[in-house]
């Protein structure tokens, strides 16, 4: 019997028991299905967070939590680590083994066409550098007040250079709080596949103001007495009556200051990006030793594998269940199977009456069963390259 | 020819037995096989057939001795030699007319499924008033129609004997006799030799010969050959 008149048979009989072999199909795509997502997903997982990985050399920030000191310095969008100041990120500046690279997300913009605020990043020009960042519309930050967005950002907020965008207060009901700023959209960053492509790049001072530290305000100079609480030659005490700026613009940006020393500015993180191995070695062995009460130094790839670690065993478990439900799945098929077999008996003792060998049936059959299994692995993994292309980034969102 | 010698045989797990000391039927003859039920009729065609193996004696087709077959040769000798009629006609409920009547092409290499075998199919449906229903599912036909189906297919590989089983046992009276018009006239138009088990006493004019079963069971004597006993 040739494969072609046993897949011909094979096709007429699916068609005709058709309830039956959707069903068995169904089983077969849904018990595969799930390993394989899972395989596929924690793949592209693994290999995302680890490009990333590599790709930032070491991340300095305040001790505490390695784990959230370098997903918030690699994603942004995680858990805050405790705050460490620009001193740190000017330590290593003044070493001269790295290009420290300081990092601030604190605020996230208010929602925009019904798209939930995204983190503000705030950062210096070699940020996007660093990261080989590429503005594809627009220009990159100049001024105070400038921002430039992700792609996907871009697309999913509808916004594009000209347009503006506002911070959001931390606290809405803290009245002597920081105001809300509003941000001139300059640029839109050209597509990176990365985390990058969701957050709301500012200027490291632009951070500071929406955090309050910086501010610009009518000139207290000439001002009325009334919104003055005191006034000598030297010394100018302005009342709550002297509103900030919420927008910097070319008019009133000359009058954005910050008070106090630029080396206590708080920031998030500084990544630090040595020019060799060796400088590299110096630096983890400045915050091994006289910098290890104030800060800690960590190397980012190291941090990932410890979370790897985890999500492997989260995997282990997954295949196990999955094993213990494909298990099932393969009895239960062995008995619709069987069952099929019995109910077909007159079928099959027909064939060989006409001249069919058992072995001959018993290609028929497994092509059947091939078919269906052929069938049940394509619908699977068709299901799971979808689901690793639109659930990707859903995951990651749940990780961090 | 069709040559019976000392046949027995009998069940592994019964208590049937069927002994046969001689039975000869001649090439391209059309005989009717008869006797009451459990006498082992049945039994002869699938012995016949080479369904059944034969455990004691020998059955000769034109000079082929199928006791010294193997499984194999039985299966081949039947796809390309024998043509089975069944009374419950054993159609494929998933095959459509024409795909019935090629079955026996696509389970076996003994008969290719070339162009002339599909055009010998249709005429044969063509012959048996099914044309307009080559593509139906064989679900949709009626139960004269489903057994002329089952007729074109045992005729298909142009069989040298047609073994049909009561095959006009589920039939009415009108259709039975057309039935065995066509079978009939189909086996002699291509000279094929034809044992038909039956029960309806009323059509046993229609055949040269009649095997009677009865004469298996109450004579110890040889059984009479089929030759020369006509009804």
């Amino acid at each position: 019997m040739s494969w072609r008149n046993a897949l011909y048979l094979a096709v007429r009989s699916l068609s005709w028991y058709r309830g039956r072999a959707i069903t068995v199909v169904l089983c077969l795509a849904l018990t595969l299905w799930l390993p394989i997502t899972v395989r596929l997903l924690l793949n592209q997982f693994r290999e995302d967070i680890i490009a990333r990985a590599v790709a930032t050399p070491l991340i300095v920030g305040a001790k505490g939590s390695r784990i959230d000191l370098a997903l918030h310095g690699l994603y942004f969008d995680s858990v805050s680590p405790d705050q460490t100041t620009m001193a740190e990120s000017n330590y290593i500046h003044d070493t001269g083994f790295a290009t420290p690279i300081p990092v601030h997300v604190q605020y996230r913009t208010q929602s925009v066409n019904r798209v939930a605020g995204v983190p503000i990043v705030g950062t210096t020009i070699e940020y996007f550098e660093f990261r080989k960042l590429g503005v594809a519309a627009g220009h990159g930050l100049s001024v105070l007040g400038d921002c430039v967005i992700g792609c996907d950002i871009a697309a999913r907020m509808q916004l594009g250079p000209g347009d503006r965008i506002l911070s959001a207060p931390r606290n809405a009901f803290n009245l002597a709080g920081n105001y809300p700023l509003k941000m001139n959209v300059v640029g839109v960053l050209a597509p990176s596949h990365s985390p990058d492509d969701n957050v709301v790049f500012v200027d490291i001072k632009t951070a500071w103001i929406i955090d309050g530290i910086g501010h610009g305000h009518q000139a207290l100079k000439n001002a009325d007495d009334g919104v003055l609480l005191e006034k000598t030659d030297t010394n100018v005490t302005a009342s709550a009556a002297v509103l900030p700026f919420t927008e910097i613009t070319p008019d009133n940006i000359d009058s954005f200051h910050f008070h106090g020393d630029e080396d206590g500015f708080p920031i998030s993180a500084v990544i630090a990006q040595p020019s060799n191995r060796k400088n590299r070695t110096l630096l983890l062995g400045r915050y091994l030793t006289e910098r290890r009460d104030i800060a800690q130094c960590v190397k980012p790839t190291e941090v990932v594998q410890d979370l790897l670690n985890i999500v492997f065993r989260v995997e282990h478990l997954v295949w196990l269940s999955s094993l213990l439900s494909a298990t099932v799945t393969a009895l239960l098929l062995t008995l619709v199977l069987s069952l099929s077999i019995r109910l077909r008996a007159v079928e099959i003792r027909t064939m060989h009456k006409l001249g069919c060998s058992r072995g001959t049936i018993a290609v028929l059959i497994s092509t059947e069963f091939l078919m269906m299994c052929a069938a049940g692995i394509l619908i699977a993994v068709t299901g799971a390259w979808l689901a690793s292309v639109v659930a990707a980034d859903g995951l990651k969102s749940l990780l961090f | 020819m069709i040559e019976i010698q000392q046949l027995t045989f009998t069940y592994p797990h019964g208590s049937f037995h069927l002994h046969i000391s001689e039975l000869a039927v001649e090439s391209a003859s059309v005989s009717a096989v008869v006797g009451p039920s459990g006498s082992g009729k049945t039994t002869l065609l699938h012995l016949v057939s080479g369904i059944l193996p034969i455990a004691l004696g020998k059955i000769l087709i034109d000079q082929t001795d199928l006791s010294t077959l193997t499984d194999a040769e039985r299966r081949r000798f039947r796809l390309q030699q024998v043509g089975l009629v069944f009374q419950d006609f054993e159609l494929i409920d998933y095959l459509s007319v024409i795909d019935n009547v090629l079955l026996p092409c696509r389970i076996g290499d003994a008969v290719a499924l070339d162009d002339a075998t599909q055009r010998r199919a249709e005429k044969l449906l063509e012959q048996s008033g099914l044309v307009d229903h080559i593509r139906k599912p064989v679900t949709q036909l009626s139960q004269g129609e489903k057994q002329r189906v089952a007729i074109c297919r045992a005729l298909l590989p142009k069989p040298a004997i047609l073994l049909a089983d009561e095959p006009t046992g589920n039939l009415d009276p009108t259709t039975s006799g057309q039935i065995l018009d066509l079978m009939l006239s189909s086996a002699r138009e291509n000279n094929t030799t034809v044992m038909m088990v039956t029960h309806d006493h009323s059509l046993l004019n229609r055949f040269d010969h009649v095997i009677d079963f009865e004469r298996f069971l109450t004579s110890s004597e040889p059984a009479p050959a089929a030759r020369g006993t006509p009804e």
